[in-house]
């Protein structure tokens, strides 16, 4: 008997553990986040369009902000997250025959996402990994020109300015989050974006370029 | 309801960083501070040698359409846009004057005048138009008038034509011998002396082979200057540009398949002694005029361009072209309004571009500056 009440013990012990964990994952829960985010876009732009010295293209580098996100989940296993943050200042290289150039301006961004989640595993376990889908809309704004940029485009007129633009994507991730005690889990997840943009200088030419981000972030939660 | 404040507040934090902030132009400081811009050539760089005398009272000067924002453009030279670009003052010219034969034109000559540091003045822009690289008697120089060859008679207004080699001179021996590290220097010519030898085998007095000779080594002359004139005495940023091809110009054209081929071969020959001449250099770019000038006439309309053919002046030559010297196609609507049709065309006379055309070479010029690192 004495094996048995030892027995007895550690499975009350697992089953506290376990209503503990409940707390983190379960249907009606709201959790928030708050990380680091960096986005590399993988560029594709047409050459700047007429009229314009040939084969002009450009490049968008990679960039990173402080994110958060809140979270409600629906069920168990469903949730969904809204993802927003500080601005992304991205420097806008010139590629193509403008090779070597180096930076002709800059543009900040913005791009608020919500994505419908499921998550792996029962709702007290202490890892979930998770999969999510959702729309992801991008505001452009806040560009900068540059000497260069002025120079290839309007020599000795005014400067020449990169009029933003606003466009809806599709954002597809993958991410675990794992818990540290009631409220607290840390998270980490891989983002990848669709989506186009078009850039219009203010001397009329414009170049359409796929921008197609791929985002990590890590990032430190809390759950109501 | 808690925790869906919780969410609300996080969107309309979102949305709410999306906010503010406009486009605007950035750092417009070239990467290198420059000071001043030196330049050397022909008429294609001349911003003003001759706008005196007969030439001024016509209000002319430059070899495209003259006036400021005759097209609707800020400048009319390619070194003028290119000086802009650079945030230094319009260039001028750093010697005036014509030696016109007063008895042929009724206008006095207006004796050569330097504007530059031997006067106290800070003109550094001396392309002066008919100058080739290193004769001195290039088109338009009054020693080539004859009174019973009327081809001849355009040369009564009596250019300067100081060669390029005399320009450099010139230059050194009025700033003490020194180029400094703010100046761009910049080096454009050769065309002339294509039109004096081609003429010299339309004339017979030259052959072929000559002719293709000559600018194998006026090529060569240019591009020692470079080397033991320019490089060799301080220049740091020194752009040399190398000669367009001559034989797309309306002049060329009109002369004929066999002349056009001729040219074309004398261009290339000019071009490749240039650039196998030049001492590699961390200081030098070199420009591919060439290469651009035949992408613009096959590829018009990536650069704006509807015509490639048709001077836009009625003028024989541009240096006395105004808006009120223009083809009806390009003239302005409204007397006092602006040739803005003319910056679709290519050409102000049978050689020279319009303003639009010099742009587009300060353009090509600017992004090599820029590819450089230098704006």
């Amino acid at each position: 008997m004495k094996k048995h009440s030892i027995a007895s013990a550690l499975v009350a012990t697992a089953a506290l553990c376990g209503a503990g964990a409940a707390q983190a994952q379960v249907a009606g829960q709201v959790m928030v986040k708050l990380g680091w985010n960096k986005i590399m876009p993988k560029v594709r732009s047409t050459e700047l369009s007429a009229p314009a010295l040939p084969g002009s293209t450009i490049d968008i580098k990679s960039a990173s902000a402080l994110f958060f996100t809140a979270t409600y989940m629906i069920t168990d296993d469903i949730s969904v997250e809204a993802l927003g943050g500080l601005p992304y200042k991205h420097d806008i290289i010139g590629t193509g025959s403008v090779q070597g150039v180096g930076k002709i301006g800059s543009i900040h961004q913005i791009s608020p996402t919500v994505l419908l989640q499921y998550r792996f595993m029962p709702a007290d376990a202490p890892f979930r990994p998770y999969i999510g889908a959702g729309p992801t809309f991008a505001k452009f704004y806040g560009s900068r020109g540059s000497a260069a940029l002025t120079a290839f485009t309007n020599p000795g007129g005014p400067p020449t300015t990169i009029g933003g633009d606003t466009e809806w994507g599709a954002t597809t991730e993958v991410g675990m989050s794992y818990k540290i005690d009631k409220h607290w889990f840390v998270d980490a997840a891989l983002l990848k974006t669709f989506i186009n943009t078009k850039a219009q200088l203010s001397t009329g030419q414009t170049t359409k370029a796929r921008l197609n981000p791929v985002a990590i972030n890590a990032s430190i939660g809390y759950a109501f | 309801m808690k925790k869906f404040h919780v969410l609300t507040t996080a969107l309309a934090a979102a949305v709410f960083l999306a906010g503010c902030g406009g486009n605007e132009a950035g750092d417009q400081k070239p990467r290198v501070a420059f000071t001043s811009m030196v330049s050397f050539g022909d008429s294609l760089s001349d911003v003003g040698t001759y706008a005196v005398g007969v030439v001024a009272a016509q209000g002319g000067g430059h070899y495209s359409i003259n006036g400021v924002g005759a097209t609707g453009l800020l400048w009319t030279n390619w070194t003028e846009f290119l000086s802009a670009t650079l945030g230094l003052a319009a260039p001028c010219a750093a010697e005036t004057g014509l030696n016109t034969i007063q008895a042929v034109l009724g206008a006095p000559p207006v004796p050569a005048t330097f504007h530059d540091a031997s006067t106290g003045g800070t003109c550094t822009n001396y392309a002066q138009g008919g100058a080739r690289v290193t004769n001195p008697v290039g088109p338009g120089n009054a020693t080539l008038f004859n009174a019973s060859v009327p081809s001849t008679y355009s040369d009564a207004i009596g250019q300067l034509t100081v060669p390029v080699q005399t320009q450099i001179a010139n230059y050194l021996s009025h700033n003490g011998g020194k180029f400094s590290d703010g100046q761009l220097v910049t080096v454009f010519a050769g065309g002339n002396d294509i039109f004096m030898n081609a003429g010299g085998v339309l004339a017979g007095v030259e052959t072929p082979t000559q002719a293709v000779g000559a600018m194998t080594q006026a090529g060569t002359e240019l591009a020692a200057y470079v080397n033991t004139q320019i490089l060799a005495n301080g220049a740091t940023h020194v752009v040399v540009v190398n000669l367009p091809d001559v034989s797309l110009t309306p002049y060329a054209v009109g002369a004929g398949a066999t002349a056009q081929g001729l040219i074309k071969n004398m261009v290339v020959a000019f071009n490749t002694a240039l650039q196998a001449g030049i001492t590699a250099s961390a200081n030098l770019v070199y420009v591919d005029a060439y290469a651009a000038s035949e992408d613009q006439a096959a590829n018009m309309a990536q650069y704006g361009l509807t015509d490639v053919s048709t001077p836009t002046c009625t003028s024989s030559s541009s240096l006395v072209c105004t808006v009120n010297t223009l083809i009806p196609a390009v003239a302005p609507a409204a007397s006092g309004a602006a040739a803005t049709a003319a910056n679709t065309y290519e050409y102000a006379d049978s050689v020279h571009p319009t303003p639009y055309g010099y742009r587009l070479l300060a353009e090509l010029v600017s992004e090599q500056l820029a590819i450089k690192g230098w704006l």
